[in-house]
């Protein structure tokens, strides 16, 4: 006897798989004592059960007809119910496949699809590499990383891509519960692509809108207080008004040494005449010109007035730029 | 073909093989195979008498009752009820009168049996 116990077993159990669809209680009656049977067959004869009894498979369908177990229970009508939805499905999906066809140059739109499957594998794999670098909390992008290196990104985005290409060519002959995990890891897959197209995407957008962001971010006049204009004779222009090319006035800065209680006009320049960065410099020692001013003593000419005096020396009159005070004229 | 031939005749009358094996003594599955096969029937297939014997069970021609074995498993036998022997009775005289209209039919033409 050259058939063992573990054969018995594996035999009864495929049996009973192939019977899966029949309600629990008549599965059991068809099988229950399918292993004492075997047991016979096997004491009597040489070779293996298959030799003698064929496939499981077929020791099923034969069970079944026989027993006439095809129609009983409510379960065998729901799945031919289930099989009679996916025929029409797949017929409409045929039809479809046809009428699409000639749009695309082709008879079937399959033709078309059909050579394009290789670069299908092609993404897959890049797919499975950047879930992979996400499962593992690397930070999103085109490229996948592994603890933060391209380079190992890119060996295993090498290493899947392969694989992908493998299962690719090999995925043909699949059955059963390899393809339903297979199926279930390309929806998967397609789930996390379209949501990482939704983040890449995001990305795209809020560059275009970079040099506005800017701004807010990185203005250089953010860190301006106050504005002190310096005419060319190097004296500080007291209530100078500031415009732009439009006319409309420019608000820098903002008054921060307010004492009397009385706000100074806004957009009026300097808020804070006593803190001017250059102070004119007279005859007189330089302590007392300004005390509320520390002049930088090798400070260069403010504003690069063309007569470059390197120390100004004129003291602005306290009430010189009084005449100033109509402004300029918007020109439009 | 000849083989199919004789699988499709026996799909008609394994029901009544059975029946007119069990008419006499009672038997377990693999039991009724054998004499099915000893009295002739070499072609009937494993899984169509278990088969077979779970549906005539169903139908409520048969009884069926366990029996613990001294060596192995129990064993479950089927006994014909009064049911089955009616069964027997009436499917056998169709049988009869079929074989023997085929029978006729043959000989008419000249063929050997």
């Amino acid at each position: 006897m050259t058939v063992t116990g573990q054969e018995i077993a594996d035999y009864v159990e495929r049996v009973r798989t192939a019977l899966a669809d029949l309600p629990p209680a008549v599965r059991d009656e068809l099988t229950e004592d399918l292993a004492e049977h075997l047991t016979e067959v096997a004491a009597e004869t040489d070779g293996t059960l298959v030799d003698r009894l064929g496939t499981p498979e077929a020791y099923a369908a034969e069970l079944r007809a026989a027993a006439g177990a095809d129609g009983a229970g409510g379960q065998a009508s729901v799945d031919r119910r289930f099989a009679a939805a996916r025929a029409r499905i797949s017929a409409g999906l045929r039809g479809l496949d046809t009428r699409l066809g000639p749009l695309l140059g082709y008879a079937m739109a399959s033709e078309f699809l059909r050579p394009l499957r290789p670069a299908w594998w092609l993404v897959r794999g890049w797919l499975a590499a950047l879930l992979i670098s996400a499962a593992l909390g690397e930070p999103s992008g085109l490229l996948p990383r592994l603890s933060g290196s391209v380079l190992a990104g890119l060996f295993l985005l090498a290493g899947t891509v392969l694989a992908s290409i493998w299962l690719g060519r090999h995925s043909v002959g699949i059955r059963g519960w390899p393809r339903r995990l297979l199926r279930l890891g390309t929806a998967a897959l397609l789930l996390f692509a379209f949501a990482a197209l939704l983040n890449v995407d995001q990305h795209a957008r809020s560059d275009d809108f970079g040099p506005y962001s800017g701004v807010s971010v990185g203005n250089p006049y953010d860190s301006i207080e106050d504005v002190f204009v310096y005419d060319e004779e190097g004296r500080l222009v007291r209530n100078a008004r500031l415009f732009d090319q439009n006319g409309v006035p420019i608000r820098l800065g903002y008054p921060t040494c307010v004492d009397s209680g009385q706000y100074p006009p806004r957009n009026v320049y300097p808020y804070c005449p006593d803190r001017a960065p250059f102070a004119p410099r007279p005859a007189a020692p330089p302590p007392t010109a300004s005390p509320a001013s520390p002049a930088p003593t090798e400070s260069p000419a403010p504003t690069g007035g063309p007569t470059a005096s390197t120390t100004p020396t004129a003291t602005p009159p306290p009430g010189g730029s009084e005449s100033a005070d109509p402004g300029p004229v918007p020109t439009r | 073909m000849q083989r199919v031939d004789t699988t499709q005749l026996l799909k008609g009358v394994l029901d009544l093989a059975v029946l007119a094996v069990l008419k006499d003594e009672d038997g377990y599955g693999y039991d009724i195979l054998r004499r099915l096969r000893e009295a002739g029937l070499e072609e009937v297939g494993d899984a169509s008498v278990y088969g077979t014997l779970r549906r005539l069970f169903a139908a409520g021609l048969l009884t069926a009752y366990v029996v613990p074995s001294e060596s192995g498993p129990h064993r479950k036998y089927y006994a014909l009820n009064a049911a089955g022997r009616d069964q027997l009775t009436r499917s056998g005289k169709t049988w009869r009168s079929f074989a023997t209209t085929m029978d006729a039919l043959l000989d008419d033409r000249g063929m050997a049996a």
